[in-house]
Parts: structure tokens; sequence; C-alpha cells
């Protein structure tokens, strides 16, 4: 086993080499993406939030359901609905990799507004009152006293969430966006060696997300650091 | 836009077909994982240390490498490692797999919010190692566990629409079929998802209730 190791490592590298520019560029496609749909996702899981906690009724409950419909359907349908029904419905040609980027977008927007409210009604009931009462009016008060704390508190789970973000970005292979996984499948086929590829494929997902997970560590060190005790 | 209703009738019926083979290999497959899961989160405490390090190195693998590529990597890879297996069987393996490796993790956490006084006072009150698990630290547990695993269940349901890259015929593959066919993208996909939804409220609803249960001594 031991004695065999090298030799299979080297055997998988070797079938990788002529594919080496295919893997990076869909390697950076990969990251990209997942980056701009967390920033894109983001700021509508804030405007959720916002919309549920401040909206009215019927707004909050439509903010209730879109939560509920994302979370209950696969990403994959998600990728397949936001390629072939959004451009139908909406009348704009919409390429693989916006309507994928879209796609994620939307996903992680649902998870992240639930995250954001879990620490909503973490934070202390009386600040809020504090802050009115020191003459802050109702933009200042989520500005300065909800939001820094909503995300100082949400690093942890706002990582996994993006750490899940990145692994589903895989599916926009389904739709022909040339990423890490369409790559690995491309060059599976032109070679017939799927057991070196996709082991190597797993090993550069497994190395952005390790990179990611420790990252959100140090910032969490951080942070911690900052913030008062007992938070 | 027009809806074609009668496009939507027509699909009902294969799309429940593939509901069938989804709900299929969701039943073997989690429960499989959730038993993977224990094991594997019982050897992360083992006093061995090569096996709370291939312990540690499932769960890293089932958190921080895609569903997707695993699927590829088992449908495609392991034909040329001699083994034959049908689509069938390698989606029930990868999700008992994947459910494992969180489970695991979900499981540690619940065992690690339990106060270790609480076992030692069991043990010295002469409750056997077994009585102490079943008795003391189960039932106590399973509040914790009840929706950390509705969330994890939904989730590999969701997942097995991954299984359509292998032309598993389950509800995604079903759906697939139909849009290729029909090119109705709105009417199939819109009914598909709805059926993903139903089941997926359900689920929770489903899980609400037994953690209503898990937790009704909290109450008494």
């Amino acid at each position: 086993m031991s004695l065999a190791m090298p030799a299979v490592l080297a055997q998988m590298f070797a079938a990788c080499a002529p594919f080496v520019h295919d893997f990076a560029t869909g390697a950076a496609t990969t990251i990209g993406s997942s980056v701009a749909a967390f920033a894109l996702g983001t700021l509508i899981g804030v405007v959720l939030l916002v919309v549920r906690q401040r909206g009215g009724r019927v707004l909050a409950a439509c903010v209730v359901v879109y939560v509920s419909l994302i979370r209950g359907t696969p990403a994959l349908i998600q990728m397949l609905v936001a390629y072939y029904v959004l451009p139908a419905v909406l009348n704009i040609p919409l390429a693989p990799l916006p309507a994928g980027i879209l796609a994620l977008a939307l996903n992680t927007a649902a998870y992240i507004s639930e995250i954001l409210r879990g620490a909503l009604n973490s934070l202390g009931r009386g600040q809020l009152p504090a802050a009115r009462a020191l003459g802050m009016n109702g933009w200042q008060v989520w500005r300065y006293i909800v939001f820094p704390q909503l995300f100082y508190r949400s690093i942890p789970p706002l990582t996994s969430e993006f750490t899940m973000l990145l692994k589903a970005s895989s599916l926009m292979s389904i739709i022909a966006v040339h990423d890490l996984a369409t790559a690995a499948r491309d060059a599976t086929l032109q070679t017939n060696l799927p057991l070196q590829l996709f082991s190597v494929t797993a090993v550069i997902y497994f190395a952005i997300l390790f990179v990611v997970s420790a990252a959100s560590r140090r910032l969490e060190r951080r942070v911690a650091k900052v913030l008062p005790h007992g938070h | 836009m027009a809806i074609d209703f009668s496009v939507v009738e027509t699909s009902v019926g294969p799309l429940l077909k593939g509901l069938a083979v989804t709900a299929h290999v969701c039943v073997l497959g989690i429960p499989a994982g959730i038993a993977a899961g224990t094991v594997a989160a019982y050897c992360r405490e083992a006093p061995a240390r090569a096996v709370r390090a291939l312990a540690s190195a499932y769960v890293e693998v089932v958190r921080n490498v895609p569903f997707l590529i695993l699927v590829y990597l088992s449908f495609f890879g392991l034909p040329k490692l001699g083994i034959a297996m049908s689509a069938f069987a390698i989606g029930v393996v990868a999700t008992a797999f994947y459910t494992g490796g969180y489970f695991c993790e979900i499981l540690r956490a619940a065992l690690h919010s339990l106060p270790r006084g609480q076992l030692q006072a069991a043990r010295s009150l002469g409750l056997s190692e077994w009585h102490t698990q079943r008795y003391v630290v189960l039932p106590q547990i399973f509040g914790f566990l009840a929706p950390a695993t509705t969330s994890l269940t939904i989730m590999m349901f969701k997942d097995t629409s991954v299984f359509s890259v292998m032309s598993l015929a389950e509800l995604t593959y079903q759906s697939n079929l139909l849009t290729a066919d029909t090119f109705a993208y709105v009417e199939v996909l819109g009914t598909t998802a709805l059926i993903y939804w139903a089941c997926s409220v359900l689920l929770d609803v489903a899980g609400q209730w037994s953690e209503r249960y898990a937790t009704r001594y909290r109450r008494a």
C-alpha cells in the first residue's frame, strides 16, 4: 500500500497534466462565481430580512413563502429554472454563467436571511429601545447597531453557508457553465480515466474549501477579541 | 405567457413514478447513513489514534467535496475498479455516505451538549455503560437531534436530484425526460418543483412533530 501510493499519485497527476489549463480556468470560474453569488446573495438576504421584519404582513408572508420554496426544492431544479424558465418568463436572454450565478445567489439568499434572522433574535432586547432613546432613527439603528452585530455573530454559519454554496456551484456544470466539475467531466470523456480525474477534482475542491474554513476560523478569533464578553 | 395545463396533467404520472424512486433511495440511504454516522461519531472518540483520524478524514471529505463529484467518481470510477453496481445501488450508497458524514457531526454536537457530570453520576449509581446510554443520554439528545436530523433529511432528499446525471429514473431525471420531450419547461419544471416542495414541507412538519415528541419531558 505505502509503496504503491506514490506511483498511484504520480499516475493521477500524469492523467491530469494535459488538462491543467482547463482545470485552472474551471477552478477560477467555480471560485469567482461562488464569491459573486455569495455577495449578491448576502445583499438579497439582507433585503429579505428587512422586508420580513419591517415590510408589513403581506410582504413578510411573501418572504416566508420564498424562503420555504427555496429551501424545499433542490438547487439543481433551481439551476434549471434559472436557465430555462426565467429567460422565457422575463423575456430576456440569459447565458449559462449569469443564469448559474443568479440561481446560486437566489438560493443562498434564502439561507442567509434565515441565518441573519437567527442572529437578530439573539440580540439583547433592550438594545433597540436604547438606541431609539439615544435619538437614532430607524435606519441608523439598523446601520450602526443591528447590522454590525448580525454579521459578527453570523461568521461561523455564514462560512458554512459559503461552503455549501461552493459545493452547490458544481451543479452549474448541468447548465454547461465551464466550471471545475465541467472541466473534470470533459477531461474524463476525452481520456476515459474517471478515477484519476475525479479524484484530483475532489482534492481541488477539498483544498479550496479547506482554505475557506481556515480563513473563517482566523476571522472568528479576531472578531472574538473585538466583541465584548458574553455576547 | 400561458401555462399549458394539459402538459401538467400528462407529466404528473411519470413525475410521481420518479418520486417513488427518489423516496426508495432515501428510505434505504438515509437510515443507513444515520447508522454509519453513529459509528463514525463513536470512532471519533475512540482510544486508537488511527481510528480517530480515519473517522475525521471521512467527515472532512463529506464536508468539503461536492456531492456531484462523489457521484461522478463512483458512477464512472467504480467500474474501472471492477466493481459493477447499478445506478440505484450507487445512489443508495452515496446517500448513506453523505448522510453519515453530516450525521456524525450532529451526533457529536448533541453528545457534547450533555454535562459530563451526568455520565459519572449515572455510572456511580450503578448503571451499566449501556443503561447509561439508553436511559440517560438517549432521551436527552433526541430533542437536540430531531431538528438537525430533519434538515439533514430534507437536504439529502433534495440532493438525490443529482442522481439524474447517472440516468437513475428519479424525479429530476423524469423531469428532464419530459422537458426534452415537450419543451414545456415552465409546466414540467414548475410541477417538479412543487412536488419537491410539498415533500420537503411534509418532512419538515414530521420533524417538528418528532421534536415536540422528543422534548415532551421538558414540559412535564
